[in-house]
């Protein structure tokens, strides 16, 4: 046999198998089969390297291998021989005869090739059985010993049948099992379940007495609706506005306080939730009247504001602050008014006084319809649908659906503000908040701290504008120094509850109220660096001095504060603690001086104070984009930060060239023209070698045909034990316990009741 | 071949010559024939089979389950094509069938009247072939592992039993009770041979990896202790003194002319022992293959002029030069743990059982017919060759 054809085979035999593919090429095939039609050596060959294929610890090549073998087998009476004289090891290596060699992964191909391997066995057997006398015993070996069933084909389909009878029969037993509860329940629950929903229509009726349940289809056809705002009867002036939302912001998306001008807003807030609290309301009387100048002088900012962010409610929010103004100019409060409102999208219903039980058993059933009855309602309709169960149940499910669905579209439409009662009640409620005030918009959590925010978006951020206000009462002083142009504001209730809020939050380390708090001690206002637009920012500046004061704890010093000390720095000796023999020159009392100057002074450390890095690298990135990484003086990437331009050249020459330079050099390293996927573009077009290869990184892998076996292997599972049995885990376990032993041993080695355990 | 005849024509040569030769060549040329079957009664692993001594026609054969089998090996059909007939089954539904597997069983030597089986039920029945009723039954403590009559013995009749207890019984046919122990062994008794030169002379294999050699008439105890270091008390450690190999020794065999003595280990080793002295010999044979817990039927070839050994080695029969150690060849065709194997010394066949229920004969295949005469009938016998073995046809297809 010619050493070409040999290497040529062997050639085609590692592609065939390598293939991962379910069939064979036939091409690759036929030309194996015209190499082997040569002579018995070929066979021979052929036979080593299918054999040692076989014994690959992959099923797919083992399943390739066992293709080629199978086409030879019913063509050469040699490689027949060969292959039945090895029939055991064939046999173990293909239908798993050895249950200690189980068939290697991939699961669906081990099967595969085990099914057909039978198969084939069998077909041989019928052909061949009678010549080849291993191969018949073979066949019988698998028939009696290892009981494989070889009618499998007919019998699986007979079997099958059965198998899906059963399970047919088994299912709908289940279903009807199902239904028959499903129905019970169905009994037992409607009557509450309607109930709920009446109980829902009256209270919706009562809440907008020209919105009933059965209208609500017409409600999303109708464009829009122009009702009289429900709050003319309760006497509140103050129709929906925007302070849900504001309070949300506050709370949640609050990163910055800087100037003082949302002061007025707060105080206007507050006004409002004055009335909702009465009994609170007489403390912040007097502060009232003062909240309301600051909001006239803040009143033209805070539209602008709203026009920027709410279109939908824009019109009301006017609408207030008209009122608003009215109310203050007028210094009354009219209980005779009536406002007509163009609620563009549907109704705003606001939570006041008067319908706050209403609202929160609309609340109550709002939350039962949605947690418990359509849940419930879903499943029976889901089981009706599933079990084909009678027309007039799924019928009768689907209504109930349906009317619940209707009452939470209408729940929905009428876009009810409800009052914050989160914190109020539990904190376990804090979802609902966000399901009910679905008709803002979600402002996205801001990262970081943002030392620029313009004047007239600082507002928007929901911010308390003086870093005193809402920082912890401890800091309340420097607010009541605050120039005579801002009076004491208004320490309403709900102002207070605010403060308060924001205290708890400020506690809160992984909350950013608390990294706010930190910045706001440390840093010098932003308003100060900036062209100081008012005046007062400076001057509280100045008055923050006295919080940075260092505070020391009490000690020695203190305690003796401007006392001479009787007898500091002196050491009494007492020689002999005997009662009557007494050295004789002793000199009981020795001043120290080292010790008296200790007692009057004090160390204190100086650490420094934390700032929070601002600038941010700004290195030009591979993709356009500037780093932004913000560490203090060296970027792990691009090295020393240095001042740059926006788009990320330095701005000192000596900087730019030396980037330059470095640039320079790594060009040099690997010139633009090498570069790797060009490289391999020419090499594949001329065919010569540029060693490419050089810069490929990583192991390609070998068979990239084949499935990966080690693939699989990533599951939690694997991840854990990679964890758990790495080497030094092991070792630093091992270590920890021999330490533990060699403790004890130290300790009671030689105490026998302990020295055995 | 044509020397030797000459040779045996002129009388030149002792007529043992020609019949060595002959035995010879026909042993080298063993194989797994298609022409030989035997049936297929086991429904699970056969333990043990024993052909007669007398007409080399029947054989015995023991299995996991219980059942003993008598096979004819003579084919009368005239033709080559044969499958050895079951003649009788002991079979489950029979109410004296072994309870347990049957671990040996052996045929009277001089009588095909009887036979002996003993099994892991406790008990070792004897049998009378003609009603396939048990004439006798021993009963013991322990499991049985093995049991030998002397095939040469004229002055006794006795049965040597190896069971669990480590002390080995003699039970007398005569009187049908147990007459002797042999004390000596520290475990099991896997493996008891008579030697088949002197008819007292014992040999016992045991699971403390020792094999002792008695001589049934002394009361005292052994004759001797085989030791795979031969005394040497330098290469032995203080436990490995007098032991034959290390680990359990499962398998006993005398050499057709009782002058030696092999041994199979648990230690995957095979020795030859001088049966005399019980020097070891140090023949050596490589790995054999041995994890079998229980007693491994091997066996040595007769009338051959370089005598040959037949080990199971897993899922294959190994064949040895008895006293060169070298490989002769691997007899392939079990698909599972080969435990036991018979020499038929008339025919020069070997027969050997295994846990996938199969016993299969290996048959010397004939020379294939020479050239002068596939000449002579080249126009009927090719042509019938290849119609009798179309399955032999290699079947290019000519697209290929």
């Amino acid at each position: 046999m010619e050493l070409s054809q040999r290497d040529r085979l062997s050639k085609l035999v590692e592609e065939l198998t390598t293939s991962g593919q379910p069939q064979l090429n036939q091409d690759k095939m036929k030309e194996i089969k015209k190499i082997c039609k040569v002579s018995n050596d070929c066979i021979d060959h052929l036979y080593h390297l299918v054999m040692s294929q076989l014994n690959q610890e992959h099923s797919e090549i083992r399943l390739s291998a066992f293709q080629i073998t199978s086409e030879l087998f019913s063509r050469s009476h040699h490689f027949r021989m060969l292959l039945v004289d090895n029939f055991q090891e064939f046999l173990e290596l293909t239908v798993e005869t050895d249950s200690d060699q189980p068939l290697p992964p991939p699961k669906e191909v081990a099967r595969k090739l085990r099914s057909l391997a039978i198969q084939t066995v069998q077909s041989w057997q019928a052909s061949y059985g009678t010549a080849y006398k291993k191969l018949a015993l073979g066949y019988h070996f698998l028939k009696q010993v290892k009981k494989v069933d070889f009618q499998d084909a007919e019998a699986r389909t007979v079997a099958e049948r059965r198998r899906e009878e059963e399970r047919q029969r088994r299912m709908e037993r289940i279903y009807k099992e199902r239904v028959e509860t499903a129905c019970r329940d169905m009994e037992e629950l409607q009557q509450e379940i309607e109930a709920t929903l009446t109980e829902m229509e009256s209270c919706m009726k009562l809440l907008f007495p020209e919105f009933s349940l059965t209208d609500i289809q017409t409600v999303n056809s109708s464009p829009s609706h122009s009702v009289p705002a429900n709050h003319c009867p309760s006497g509140d002036e103050q129709p929906c506005c925007s302070r849900d939302l504001r309070d949300d912001r506050t709370g949640e998306g609050s990163r910055e306080e800087k100037t003082n001008c949302g002061t007025g807003k707060k105080g206007g807030e507050d006004e409002g939730m004055t009335e909702e609290k009465g009994g609170k309301r007489n403390d912040g009387e007097e502060e009232k009247g003062k909240g309301k100048k600051e909001r006239r002088e803040v009143e033209g900012e805070e539209e602008e504001e709203e026009e920027d962010e709410e279109g939908s409610i824009e019109e009301e929010e006017e609408e207030t602050f008209d009122e608003d103004l009215f109310i203050r100019n007028s210094g009354l409060i009219s209980h005779s008014y009536s406002l007509d409102l163009n609620l563009n999208p549907g109704f705003h219903l606001k939570e006041t006084e008067d319908n706050e039980v209403v609202v929160s058993t609309v609340i109550d059933l709002h939350r039962l319809i949605t947690t418990k009855h359509l849940p419930a309602v879903q499943g029976w309709v889901q089981v009706f649908t599933k079990a084909g169960a009678e027309q007039q149940l799924l019928r009768r499910a689907l209504d109930l659906k349906r009317s619940l669905e209707a009452a939470l579209q209408k729940h929905k439409e009428l876009h009810i503000d409800y009052k914050t009662r989160v914190r109020r009640v539990m904190k376990a409620t804090d979802g609902e908040d966000d399901d009910e005030d679905d008709d803002f918009d979600e402002v996205p959590e801001k990262e970081g701290y943002e030392p620029h925010i313009p004047e007239h978006l600082r507002a928007d951020y929901g911010l308390d504008p003086s870093p005193s206000t809402s920082a912890a009462p401890v800091t309340r002083k420097p607010t009541a120094k605050r120039p005579a142009a801002l009076p004491p504001q208004p320490l309403s209730s709900s102002s207070s509850r605010c403060l308060k809020r924001l205290t708890e939050e400020e506690q809160d380390p992984t909350c950013a109220a608390a990294t706010l708090r930190v910045l706001r001690q440390t840093l010098p206002l932003h308003a100060e660096s900036s062209s100081s637009t008012d005046p007062s920012s400076s001057q509280s500046s100045s008055d923050q001095k006295p919080v940075d004061a260092p505070v020391v704890p009490f000690g020695l010093d203190l305690y003796y504060w401007g006392q001479e000390q009787p007898n500091a720095g002196k050491i009494i000796k007492a020689a002999s603690q005997h009662q009557f023999w007494v050295p004789c020159e002793v000199e009981e009392e020795v001043e120290n001086e080292q010790l008296l100057a200790e007692s009057r002074s004090r160390y204190i450390s100086f650490p420094g104070s934390f700032t929070p890095v601002t600038h941010h690298c700004r290195a030009p990135l591979g993709n356009g984009k500037l780093c932004q990484r913000q560490d203090r003086l060296k970027c792990p990437f691009h090295g020393r930060i240095v001042p740059r331009d926006q788009d990320g050249r330095p701005f000192r020459q000596e900087d730019r060239l030396r980037e330059e330079q470095e640039e320079r050099r790594r060009r040099e390293e690997q010139p633009d023209w090498r570069d790797a996927e060009l490289m391999r573009d020419i090499e594949a077009a001329t065919g010569e070698n540029l060693s490419s290869d050089r810069v490929r990184k990583g192991k390609k892998k070998k068979f990239p045909n084949l499935s990966d076996l080690k693939l699989n292997a990533n599951t939690s599972r694997s991840r854990l034990e990679k964890k758990v049995f790495n080497k030094s885990t092991v070792r630093r376990v091992a270590q920890v316990m021999s330490k533990a032993d060699r403790r004890k041993h130290e300790k009671f080695s030689n105490q026998f009741n302990y020295a055995l355990n | 071949m044509l020397g030797f005849l000459t040779a045996r024509q002129a009388g030149l040569d002792d007529p043992l010559r020609l019949r060595r030769a002959e035995s010879t060549r026909r042993v080298l040329s063993l194989k797994l024939n298609p022409d030989r079957d035997v049936d297929r009664i086991h429904g699970n692993g056969i333990n043990t089979i024993d052909i007669e001594a007398i007409e080399g026609r029947y054989m015995l054969s023991g299995g996991a389950d219980g059942v003993i089998v008598i096979y004819d090996l003579e084919n009368y059909s005239g033709k080559p094509q044969y499958t050895c007939k079951a003649v009788c089954t002991v079979g489950r539904s029979s109410q004296n069938v072994h309870k347990f597997s049957v671990e040996t069983v052996q045929w009277y030597p001089y009588d095909t009247g009887m036979f002996v089986s003993s099994s892991f039920d406790k008990t070792m029945k004897v049998w009378d072939t003609e009603t396939l009723k048990p004439a006798e039954v021993f009963e013991f403590e322990g499991n049985v592992y093995s049991h030998h009559l002397s095939p040469i013995a004229r002055k006794h009749s006795l049965i040597a039993v190896g069971t669990k207890n480590p002390k080995i019984q003699l039970c007398d046919l005569k009187s049908g009770s147990r007459i002797h122990v042999l004390q000596g062994h520290r475990a099991e008794v896997l493996s008891v041979r008579w030697s088949p030169r002197y008819e007292h002379i014992l040999a016992t294999a045991s699971a403390d990896s020792k094999v002792k050699v008695w001589d049934v008439r002394r009361a005292s105890g052994s004759l001797f202790t085989l030791d795979q270091h031969s005394g040497d008390k330098s290469k032995a450690s203080s436990e490995a003194v007098n032991t034959a190999h290390n680990g359990r020794v499962n398998g006993l065999c005398f050499t057709g002319d009782g002058l030696y003595l092999l041994t199979t280990g648990t230690d995957d080793r095979m020795r030859l022992w001088n049966s005399a002295t019980g020097e070891n010999t140090l023949v050596n044979y490589g790995k054999v293959c041995n994890d079998s817990r229980k007693r491994l039927q091997f066996t040595v070839s007769r009338g051959c002029s370089p005598e040959f050994v037949f080990v199971p080695c897993g899922s294959s029969i190994a064949v040895y030069a008895l006293h060169t150690g070298e490989l002769v060849t691997m007899l392939r065709g079990h698909y599972n743990n080969v435990d036991c194997c018979e020499f038929h010394p008339d025919y020069q066949e070997l027969y050997s059982g295994g846990k996938d229920c199969n016993i299969l004969a290996w048959v010397p295949v004939l020379r294939a017919s020479d050239v002068e005469e596939e000449l002579h009938c080249a126009n009927t016998g090719a042509a019938g060759q290849s119609s009798v073995n179309p399955a032999f046809q290699d079947a290019w297809s000519d697209e290929d």
